[in-house]
């Protein structure tokens, strides 16, 4: 383990102010000792460097997914004060609201056996992927306003869904605050092409199996049974929120001057959240969201289809699950020393995991807490998890995302072919369907920490609770 | 003039060299289309871009957001950089090919470049910056 760090629990550790200078709240993280020993002090430098920004509540804090990136660390989570807080677009990260949802069947893997690989070719030819992906929706700049504004909204409105799918996303698929006007032209033309589209790098759709159900009561109320074939969706915003992120990062760039903020790493550049410059991000980083949510929704349609067709099964017997963002800064109402307190909340690589009860949680989930989507790596387990009271007083309702880098892209091409590894995967039942080979060694599962370490930890930290365990079938990637 | 991939976990980090800071421009968008693209042919397609910014550092970060503006709604891809400095004003001619699904699938999303660490150092046989492309 790295030094000037002290284990203040069984998988809880602090960065002590003083870690880095001008430190004002110290820094915590989820850890267990296996996955430390991949720890870089590169993200404890960062988580560090996140606690001197100016208005920090409590604690930095980052989930046990945690890894070097850049500004944030990956993983990373921090509340900030309305009146003295900043907001800062390197706690979000340029695919802003990146996120994931996960929809059920009414199939078992039975019913796939034979059309397995059918199913994924239609899949990928349905959605469109991969650098230079390109929409069949044909979105006009007004359009491109609306879902900006309305998010999942305006898809469901345009028949591409329903309305039982809106209640079923983190914020009903929409923030609100958007901002039109804080969207750059270059924006907008990235995102009118895109809308619909994958993308690529860690971005999938992948057809699963509910193997085992941990929690069968938060099961039967999310919906989701054994052996059941369920599909999820992993992606974010596209060019749009790229370009929302580059162009306010520039923006802010210039505030931190005007607003004597110091900081140990340009990457950080913010605002504070009363001021033109932080209003103008937060404006357009909504936009970005809703962008995100309403490509989810299509994405999922176009899938809807293709599983209706293939196997003769209504549309609304696909029932989403739950969608929820991992890359964010939300305006939410926490308690701070027994005070209902509302402070932004940046999400940077951590899932909301809000807990039985909390504001927010659909009533179906009110009793057990909102579902938390947990993606695994390409050919490793994906989670169902629910939030907890403890994730609300420990880390503002927050869990991890994922499972984490821990080898490089350049390494992963040394020691994986993208080749063998879609032929194992085939000869485990995995289908994979992607552009290229090179692009699938980049993903493969070694370059990831085991994903069941990580949801290992955030379950027994308390951050949320496993409730289903769901292993990949087949998958189209970028 | 050279690039090479550095270790970096989460994303693409590049050491870029040049003999002047013309060449090390040049192979940054290099680089960054070496890791979008995978090779690239000069095919007819040519474009000229000019940025401006209140120092190197930035204006590096504008240029190389400008290419994947560029090449994301032109549907191009770019394999020469012909860039002229004056001051922190740029203006360079791309040279490249239309996208092609077949050919240009290689590689992955650049989504935006970061500025952690990001800071050109005069050596003595030229210029070097590390960049962290975001993947």
């Amino acid at each position: 383990m790295l030094t000037g760090i002290n284990k203040i629990g069984d998988l809880e550790w602090e960065v002590p102010i003083g870690y880095v200078p001008d430190m004002r709240v110290p820094g915590r993280f989820f850890l267990s000792r296996t996955l430390a020993e991949t720890l870089e002090e590169g993200a404890v430098r960062q988580l560090a460097n996140v606690a001197t920004l100016p208005g920090i509540v409590k604690h930095s804090l980052a989930m046990p997914d945690i890894h070097w990136g850049y500004g944030f660390p990956i993983g990373g989570v921090a509340a900030f004060d309305m009146t003295e807080g900043v907001i800062s677009p390197g706690g979000v990260g340029f695919d802003i609201n990146c996120g994931v949802r996960l929809i059920t069947t009414p199939l078992t893997e039975a019913d796939l056996a034979r059309r397995k690989r059918e199913l994924i070719e239609r899949l990928f030819d349905a959605v469109p992927t991969g650098v230079g992906a390109k929409s069949a929706l044909r979105v006009s700049n007004k359009d491109l306003s609306a879902v900006m504004v309305d998010g999942a909204r305006w898809a469901v409105e345009r028949g591409l869904g329903t309305e039982a799918d809106l209640v079923r996303c983190e914020g009903e698929g929409a923030m609100p605050g958007a901002d039109p006007d804080a969207v750059s032209a270059k924006a907008r033309q990235r995102g009118v092409p895109q809308l619909g589209t994958l993308g690529a790098g860690n971005h999938f759709l992948e057809v699963q199996v509910a193997k085992e159900i941990v929690d069968p009561e938060a099961a039967k109320t999310f919906g989701i049974a054994e052996g059941q074939v369920c599909f999820m969706v992993h992606c974010g915003s596209r060019g749009l929120g790229h370009q929302v992120a580059t162009d306010h990062l520039r923006t802010l760039e210039g505030a931190v001057a005007k607003y004597g903020i110091r900081l140990p790493d340009r990457q950080l550049a913010c605002a504070p959240l009363d001021s033109p410059e932080g209003r103008a991000y937060y404006g357009g980083m909504v936009c970005a969201a809703n962008y995100a949510w309403a490509n989810r929704q299509v994405i999922m349609h176009e899938a809807r289809k293709v599983f209706a067709h293939l196997f003769g099964i209504d549309y609304d017997e696909m029932q989403l699950i739950y969608d929820v963002a991992h890359n964010v800064a939300k305006f939410e109402r926490h308690d701070v020393d027994g005070v209902s307190t509302e402070v932004c909340v940046h999400r940077k690589g951590a899932t909301r995991a809000f807990g039985p009860g909390a504001e927010g949680v659909p009533s179906e989930y009110a009793a057990i807490g909102q579902p938390v989507i947990i993606p695994g790596s390409m050919g490793t387990s994906s989670y169902l998890l629910h939030g907890t009271t403890a994730a609300m007083q420990k880390t503002w309702g927050s869990t991890c995302h994922g499972a984490g880098r821990v080898l490089s892209r350049s390494k992963a091409k040394k020691e994986v072919r993208g080749k063998e590894l879609r032929e194992r995967l085939a000869g485990e039942g995995i289908v994979v369907r992607a552009h290229s080979d090179t692009a699938l060694a980049e993903e493969a599962p070694a370059v990831y920490k085991p994903s069941q370490e990580v949801v290992r930890v955030v379950h027994e930290a308390g951050l949320s609770h496993i409730v289903a365990r769901l292993e990949p079938l087949g998958v189209i990637k970028g | 003039m050279s690039f090479d991939e550095l270790e970096h976990t989460a994303d693409v980090l590049m050491r870029v060299r040049g003999a002047t800071l013309n060449e090390l421009f040049a192979e940054a968008g290099r680089a960054m289309f070496s890791v979008m693209y995978g090779p690239c042919e000069e095919r007819g397609v040519e474009r000229r871009i000019e940025i401006e910014a209140e120092n190197l550092e930035s204006l590096l970060i504008d240029y190389l957001s400008e290419l994947l503006f560029v090449t994301e709604v032109e549907n191009t891809v770019f394999c020469t950089f012909d860039v002229d400095l004056r001051g922190t004003r740029l203006s360079a001619v791309l040279r490249g090919e239309p996208f092609d699904p077949a050919r240009h699938s290689a590689g992955t999303v650049v989504k935006g470049i970061s500025y952690f660490g990001l800071e050109i150092v005069k050596e003595e046989e030229g210029y070097v910056v590390e960049i962290i492309f975001d993947i």
